[in-house]
């Protein structure tokens, strides 16, 4: 137990506890993005903050004492810093990092080897490719102002000639051609960055094509025949329709034979009471039927 | 008759030579973006402008300096130049805004890195001095040395843009032949 007691001194200077260094600092560049990481200092309970510092290859051969706050980076909580506007030259770049907390700070953790902004790691770039009409129109991300984009197309048929055209717009459909019918056109692309002279990959090829303007024979025909029976047909079934509604609202009706009555209602009336014979007959004769029913 | 065409053939042999040492510094700068570095400039150049104490002195716009440079002499006058800048002018000047340090530092590495690309020129016989270039040259460090080293500095830095725009132009093409 002395022995702990006695170690303590050792891990105060001054007076103020000391913070271990951040540890395996790394950095991760793609397309021109720079990112600084390392271990997290951990203190159970405590926000650690971190402070982050470069030094371009000029401070450090002409003013090796000068290191710059990271535009980011001063201070931070994340165990990583983007160091994308602080690495502004083609040049190798010293960067270190170290911890906070409170009162106490830990010693400085330095990159073990400068990074050079030259070795980023460049990816195909993503390209959409789309007809308007005949036009072959490509739309490429947005890398930053400091990407150009070699676009390569050509028809895609023996002993076609590749045409490159170089597009420094980010995010606007450019027109590539006019397409003829028919025919394929196919489209791949890759970056060039001036600031390092170096091109990315070539992305995938994308291939498009305009259909021909003549309708195939038997598309035609088959419109014409189905615009036959629509000439048909249609006459048809409103002259149905017109027939079914009538008889459904108006129909006409035909009384039996059975139930016809020649004479007039008055004369039947006066029948019954005084001319009961005649009447009788001709009553009967209108009844026979119905009484031979019953 | 034999004569005019010698004296033909020489002229175009010398205009061929002409447009090769103009490309020359193109070729060498090619993966530069000098317009980067005129737009660093540019967020700080009024500040800087503003501590010059001597603003109706200039060291580099004078007829025998750079406006007086040829074609063939601009390679080696860039060289020049920009040693000057990263062995004397950045050094000499004492920035303590961390703003205006960060700019001046990105200016600073990219003048280290056109150094890079001239000196590969150089071995590869592009880039040569003539008299005309090594005299200019020494008119613009005697013309630093008369001032404090200070405001000679501040003065230097503050005509940054005059020295970028000189730089563009030149790289832009066989324009100045």
């Amino acid at each position: 137990m002395w022995f702990l007691y006695a170690l303590i001194p050792c891990l105060l200077v001054d007076g103020v506890a000391v913070l271990p260094a951040p540890q395996n600092l790394s950095v991760h560049s793609t397309n021109m993005k720079h990112l600084l990481m390392w271990s997290p200092v951990v203190v159970p309970g405590e926000i650690i903050h971190y402070f982050v510092e470069y030094q371009g290859e000029y401070e450090s051969l002409y003013m090796s004492h000068i290191w710059i706050p990271s535009s980011w980076g001063s201070p931070t909580e994340d165990p990583e810093c983007d160091i994308t506007d602080d690495i502004t030259a083609t040049v190798p770049y010293n960067l270190r990092v170290r911890a906070s907390l409170g009162s106490q700070t830990s010693a400085w953790s330095t990159l073990q080897h400068p990074f050079n902004r030259n070795s980023t790691i460049l990816t195909p770039p993503v390209m959409e490719v789309t007809k308007d009409g005949f036009h072959l129109v490509i739309k490429l991300e947005d890398l930053g102002p400091q990407f150009e984009f070699l676009v390569a197309y050509w028809r895609r048929e023996p002993g076609a000639k590749e045409h490159v055209k170089v597009v420094r717009s980010r995010g606007i459909p450019v027109h590539l051609e006019t397409m003829e019918p028919g025919v394929a056109y196919c489209v791949k692309v890759r970056t060039l960055v001036k600031a390092i002279g170096r091109h990315s990959p070539f992305s995938q090829v994308e291939c498009v094509k305009v259909q021909g303007e003549t309708l195939p024979l038997a598309l035609a025909l088959f419109a014409f025949v189905g615009f036959m029976l629509i000439l048909v047909v249609v006459p048809l079934s409103i002259w149905k329709m017109g027939r079914l509604l009538r008889y459904s609202c108006c129909p006409v009706v035909v009384l039996p034979s059975t139930l016809k009555i020649t004479n007039s209602p008055q004369k039947l009336i006066s029948c019954r009471r005084e001319e009961v014979e005649p009447c009788a007959t001709a009553v009967l004769s209108s009844e026979e039927p119905f009484r031979a029913w019953l | 008759m034999k004569a005019q065409r010698v004296s033909l053939w020489l002229v175009a042999a010398m205009f061929f030579l002409c447009s090769v040492h103009t490309r020359g510094l193109r070729r060498c700068l090619i993966s530069m973006d000098i317009h980067h570095i005129e737009e660093t400039f540019q967020e700080i150049k009024k500040t800087i402008q503003a501590k010059d104490t001597f603003q109706n002195v200039t060291i580099l716009s004078t007829p025998e300096t750079l406006h007086s440079i040829k074609p063939l002499d601009v390679c080696c006058m860039t060289k020049n130049l920009l040693a000057f800048y990263v062995d004397k002018v950045f050094k000499d000047h004492q920035e303590l805004n961390p703003q205006i340090l960060r700019k001046i530092s990105s200016i600073a590495n990219s003048f280290l890195y056109m150094q890079k690309a001239l000196q590969r020129c150089q071995e590869q016989r592009q880039c040569h001095c003539r008299d005309e270039a090594t005299n200019a040259t020494r008119i613009i460090h005697d013309n630093y040395d008369q001032l404090e080293v200070r405001s000679a500095a501040i003065k230097l830095l503050g005509e940054l843009d005059v020295f970028l725009a000189w730089i563009d132009k030149n790289h832009q093409g066989p324009s100045a032949a």
